[in-house]
């Protein structure tokens, strides 16, 4: 089976969790991209990607939840994982008092526009929205933003830049994707897999 | 479309002659519709712009385009190649075929037969179409009405997850489940059985899991897959159009080139000789509809 695993905080626990599943499975420490071994493959790419990936041939895929509700990728999700857990939150700078309903022509600095233009359409507050590539949490302080959509895990990061969580948009986790196609064409190896990561899950190791 | 265009676009319109042909003998006819649509409630799905008056769709949902302009008096059977946007500037390119105000049980015979004869005419063997039913998760959840909403969106996502939070025995649970995993070439439903044992392929399975557009459609649905591309070749399924029955279903092109191979001489007769007896045995092919290859 072909997997692919985000590169970054996610991956260690991905491919623990892997390993325990599959004791067969072995994935090198050298971080290479492409890992071959046996009858698997294992990607490793960016976390914005794995839905991608999955969508479009790759059997099975791990990556958080704020992904996947951003690339609308059209795959299964069987499970959530015990990792990653993180939520997707609008803040703003600290001496400000807007609330998001108030944020009407405000420019939000986000690696999530399509969270972000949901969650304010959903309020009726027409925005502007502001891609950036990562370090969202500088935007505001560089002059470019009046608020950010950010991932925020202890919320650190943003009271360091002076900014203040107001609103969580999305709880986060970890969630195994599986493509269409290949649960069907794999169906006794996707839900052996399932039911094995269900087990290591369910005995907490 | 991206890489290599030219190519790409030789093998789409290939793949497109092709299943134009299959559905003209099926007796299909092609419409052709304007790339833009004034926005309104049967039409909503597009790429959307405004002039600061109305609000348009460039290249929308084809089924609805074609629904929002007809009426359900007469039987019909049309066809349609385009490229569909969904909110961005490129799309998924399209050959989908509709069967409006027939009789139900033959349209969904004859659309899935349409589908492997087009399959086949284009040298795709390895394929499978399964078909799911709304009617059996709506008779499944019939003592669950608070939760069949939910009860969908798990099956939709195949998530373990939803199932497990819902407020239900376990043995319903497992129920659900069997449910979900069957996939076989007969099954308990009557009405599905029958159309698997009048068909009589082997690439065609009941498969209760298949539940893509699970409130669009009425009832039956499809999914065309082939192990040899991780992403769907088509899908479609009934519905009713102004209180007639539909059946309908799209191929995705792109999809469908990931498994052709091309043709391989097999759609056109190669023609050597003098210039004299090639141009007369030209002539008389391509009035009989037979594609030719001239030696030079």
């Amino acid at each position: 089976m072909k997997f692919v695993l985000p590169r970054g905080r996610l991956l260690d626990d991905a491919i623990e969790l892997l390993r325990q599943a599959i004791p067969s499975l072995t994935i090198e420490e050298n971080r290479e991209l492409i890992h071959s071994n046996g009858d698997h493959e294992v990607l490793l790419a960016k976390p914005a990607d794995v839905p991608t990936y999955v969508e479009e041939g790759a059997d099975v895929g791990v990556t958080g939840r704020d992904m996947v509700r951003e690339k609308s990728a059209d795959v299964f999700i069987p499970l959530s994982l015990p990792f990653g857990v993180c939520r997707v939150s609008v803040a703003r700078p600290e001496e400000e008092t807007s609330s998001p309903e108030g944020m009407e022509g405000y420019r939000i600095a986000t690696e999530y526009p399509a969270i972000t233009r949901e969650f304010f359409r959903s309020l009726g507050v027409p925005v502007e929205i502001i891609v950036v590539a990562g370090s969202t949490e500088l935007a505001p302080r560089a002059g470019m933003a009046d608020a950010i959509v950010d991932v925020v895990q202890t919320g650190n990061t943003l009271t360091a830049n002076g900014l203040e969580e107001i609103e969580t948009i999305l709880e986060s986790s970890a969630l195994l994707l599986v493509n269409r196609i290949s649960q069907k064409t794999k169906f006794d190896r996707v839900n052996e897999l399932i039911y094995s990561i269900r087990e290591v899950i369910k005995n907490g190791t | 479309m991206n890489g290599n265009w030219i190519n790409q676009s030789k093998s789409l319109s290939t793949v497109a002659r092709v299943l134009r042909e299959n559905y003209d003998l099926w007796n299909y006819r092609e419409i052709l519709l304007p790339a833009i649509e004034e926005a309104g409630e049967e039409l909503d799905r597009g790429t959307k712009f405004t002039d600061g008056r109305e609000f348009y769709l460039i290249k929308p949902d084809i089924t609805s385009q074609i629904l929002s302009r007809l009426t359900a008096e007469k039987k019909r059977k049309l066809f349609y190649i385009s490229e569909v946007l969904d909110g961005e500037t490129s799309g998924d390119w399209q050959f989908g075929a509709e069967y409006i105000g027939g009789d139900k049980g033959w349209m969904v015979l004859e659309i899935i037969s349409s589908i492997i004869t087009g399959l086949e005419s284009l040298g795709i063997e390895d394929f499978y179409v399964d078909i799911g039913s709304k009617q059996v998760w709506e008779s499944a959840t019939s003592d669950l009405p608070d939760l069949r909403d939910e009860v969908f969106r798990a099956l939709y996502h195949r998530s373990f997850d939803l199932i497990d939070d819902l407020d239900i025995t376990e043995k319903k649970k497992d129920e659900v489940w069997r449910l979900f995993n069957f996939r076989d070439q007969r099954c308990s439903y009557t009405r599905l059985n029958e159309i698997l044992k009048t068909i009589d392929d082997e690439r065609i399975f009941a498969d209760f899991g298949t539940v893509r557009g699970m409130h669009y459609y009425e009832d039956l649905t499809f999914e065309l897959y082939s192990p040899a591309t991780g992403s769907p070749l088509g899908y479609g399924g009934e519905y009713t159009f102004r209180n007639a029955d539909a059946c309908g279903f799209a191929f995705n092109l792109e999809s469908l080139l990931d498994v052709f191979t091309g043709l391989e001489g097999r759609d056109r007769e190669k023609l050597g000789g003098t210039n004299k007896k090639k141009i007369r045995r030209a002539r008389d092919r391509v009035e009989n509809g037979v594609t030719i290859e001239v030696k030079s």
